[in-house]
């Protein structure tokens, strides 16, 4: 895998959480020495709003075994459309491994988009999520447009090309309430991790079948 | 190896000469620019020529038959040139250097600077693009850009030779003459009013180890070369103590005339990097380069604000009692 050199990061890992005192935030911010990805990313104001979302999003998460603790990694979720599922499973994710999650599909919109860049999003591109992974992050793929629905959607294989070699794991994320309505904590089932090809392949076949193994595996968990 | 470079007079085609002066297989180095070199060289041969002259400039290379060329003479509108003048040159630079130095039959290699603003920038475009992402560039210095890797590649295809193109973020550093470094330096620096877009950059000498890097591969294709991190535009405002003046739409072009009378000219491919950023991802060139300890854009940015101040001195000052105190 290439090599990543490191960057300034001032105390705030780049992948993991940490606590944020908002003395040392303000004083970053004055100055302007706070660290930001090439995506856009924030990470001191991802951690510095966690606490506010987790309240405001409480999950039950089954499976957090499954979760890497280190290095990149692809879940790919059945549902996609909306801001609370994405939220949730950020929520789920730094629950459960402390790590902060890269939600693929940033709309291209002003102030909207910019402000879920900061939060962690990724534009919906196969360039930006190769780039992510590359860079160690842990990334979450929606299989398409699924309002309303609980199995995968169509699978993405055009971005999934990005994917190859890297473990992937199916998510099924809904809410917890009577009705499957969002009262009460929301339900992400976490899978175990599949892998198809090798990183740096760009074969269609190849991300045709991950595609497919992982809307099967989707699918199994509801 | 014989080494050609070209636009050894800039602050990159100097740092490159100067890595390849430090290398023993380097046996002979030549170089050429309209400009002289910027730091003194102990072993390149210099010539200084016009790129316009095509003649002259195609037969110094095809004379120095060079094993390589570090193809360094692209020249940004706005660092020394105006646009229109540095597209000239770069275009003429381009066809008769490398068609020059083919013509004498022993070029085995290319390695030429380009950017990332080949990638263009704005909606349909990833945000990070890596080597396979489409180009569709969005301003002229972009096209300019994919332009001499199109003529590169073709001269490489013809003469089965391995070429390089080195996709540079935003080329800076402290004496770097860089059109963005210059606006971001000014006292009140425009900024997007509704958005925070992210840029990178990448550091001077970081990328002259990244083009003598290339000349010793055969990797034949695109690598881009960008600092690590990102930073956005109001943080470097921010970073620099600048006042940020909020732009949006049109008042950008008022923003550039502004610019410009201030003593910075901001071409379109720098408004660019204000209103809407410029990454890509860097990592493949790091695997494929061997670049270890890249400075990151963070600490390139805030070399650039470190840069000291120029105090203009009086014609009639009298130097000895200044020193005297």
């Amino acid at each position: 895998m290439a090599e990543v050199a490191p960057l300034p990061t001032f105390g705030i890992d780049v992948d993991r959480t940490q606590s944020v005192e908002l003395v040392d935030v303000g004083r970053r911010r004055i100055s302007g020495r706070y660290p930001i990805d090439p995506f856009g990313a924030d990470p001191q104001l991802q951690d510095l709003l966690a606490p506010v979302v987790r309240l405001g999003v409480p999950v039950r998460v089954t499976g957090a075994a499954h979760l890497p603790r280190r290095g990149p990694a692809l879940l790919v979720s059945n549902r996609g459309l909306g801001f609370l599922e994405p939220t949730a499973l950020s929520v789920a994710v730094r629950q459960s491994v402390g790590r902060r999650l890269r939600i693929v599909g940033a709309p291209e919109l002003p102030i909207v988009g910019d402000l879920l860049r900061k939060l962690g999003s990724v534009s919906a591109y196969p360039s930006d999520l190769g780039a992510a992974l590359r860079a160690g992050h842990l990334a979450a793929l929606p299989l398409g447009l699924t309002w309303l629905r609980t199995g995968g959607g169509v699978p993405p294989t055009e971005m999934l090309v990005a994917a190859l070699g890297y473990p992937v794991l199916p998510v099924l994320v809904g809410p917890g309430g009577p009705f499957g309505l969002p009262f009460g904590p929301w339900r992400v089932v976490i899978g175990e991790s599949l892998t198809v090809g090798n990183v740096g392949d760009r074969d269609p076949l190849a991300a045709a079948e991950l595609a497919e193994a992982v809307r099967g595996a989707v699918h199994a968990l509801g | 190896m014989r080494v050609l470079v070209t636009g050894m007079g800039g602050e990159l085609g100097t740092r490159v000469a100067q890595r390849l002066e430090e290398r023993r297989d380097v046996t002979e180095i030549a170089g050429c620019d309209y400009v002289p070199p910027r730091r003194r060289l102990r072993r390149s041969e210099f010539r200084r020529i016009d790129p316009r002259d095509r003649d002259k400039l195609a037969a110094f290379c095809e004379e120095f038959a060079p094993d390589a060329v570090a193809h360094v003479g692209i020249y940004e509108p706005g660092s020394r040139l105006p646009p229109k003048l540095a597209a000239r040159y770069t275009q003429a630079a381009t066809v008769a250097a490398l068609g020059g130095a083919a013509r004498a039959g022993r070029l085995e290699r290319i390695a030429l600077r380009s950017g990332i603003n080949v990638y263009g920038r704005g909606r349909g475009r990833p945000s990070v693009p890596d080597e396979n992402a489409p180009v569709a560039p969005t301003t002229p210095f972009g096209r300019t850009l994919l332009g001499v890797e199109s003529l590169a590649a073709e001269l490489g295809r013809r003469h089965d030779l391995p070429v390089t193109a080195l996709r540079a973020a935003t080329i800076a550093g402290s004496h770097m003459p860089s059109p963005l470094g210059r606006v971001l330096r000014l006292p009140a620096v425009p900024v997007p009013a509704l958005a925070d877009p992210v840029f990178q950059l990448v550091h001077a000498d970081d990328a002259a180890r990244a083009i003598v890097g290339a000349l010793f591969t055969d990797y034949n294709g695109p690598l881009n070369v960008v600092g690590p991190g990102a930073a956005s535009v109001w943080q470097a405002v921010r970073l620099g103590g600048r006042v940020p003046v909020p732009v949006a739409g049109p008042f950008w072009a008022v923003a550039a005339q502004a610019a410009e009378l201030a003593g910075a000219p901001a071409p379109p491919h720098v408004i660019e990097v204000l209103s809407k950023g410029s990454a890509a991802d860097g990592t493949h060139a790091v695997s494929v380069l061997g670049l270890a300890g890249v400075r990151s854009t963070h600490d390139v940015c805030v070399e650039l604000y470190e840069w000291a101040t120029v105090t203009p001195l009086r014609p009639d000052i009298d130097l000895a009692e200044v020193i005297r105190g």
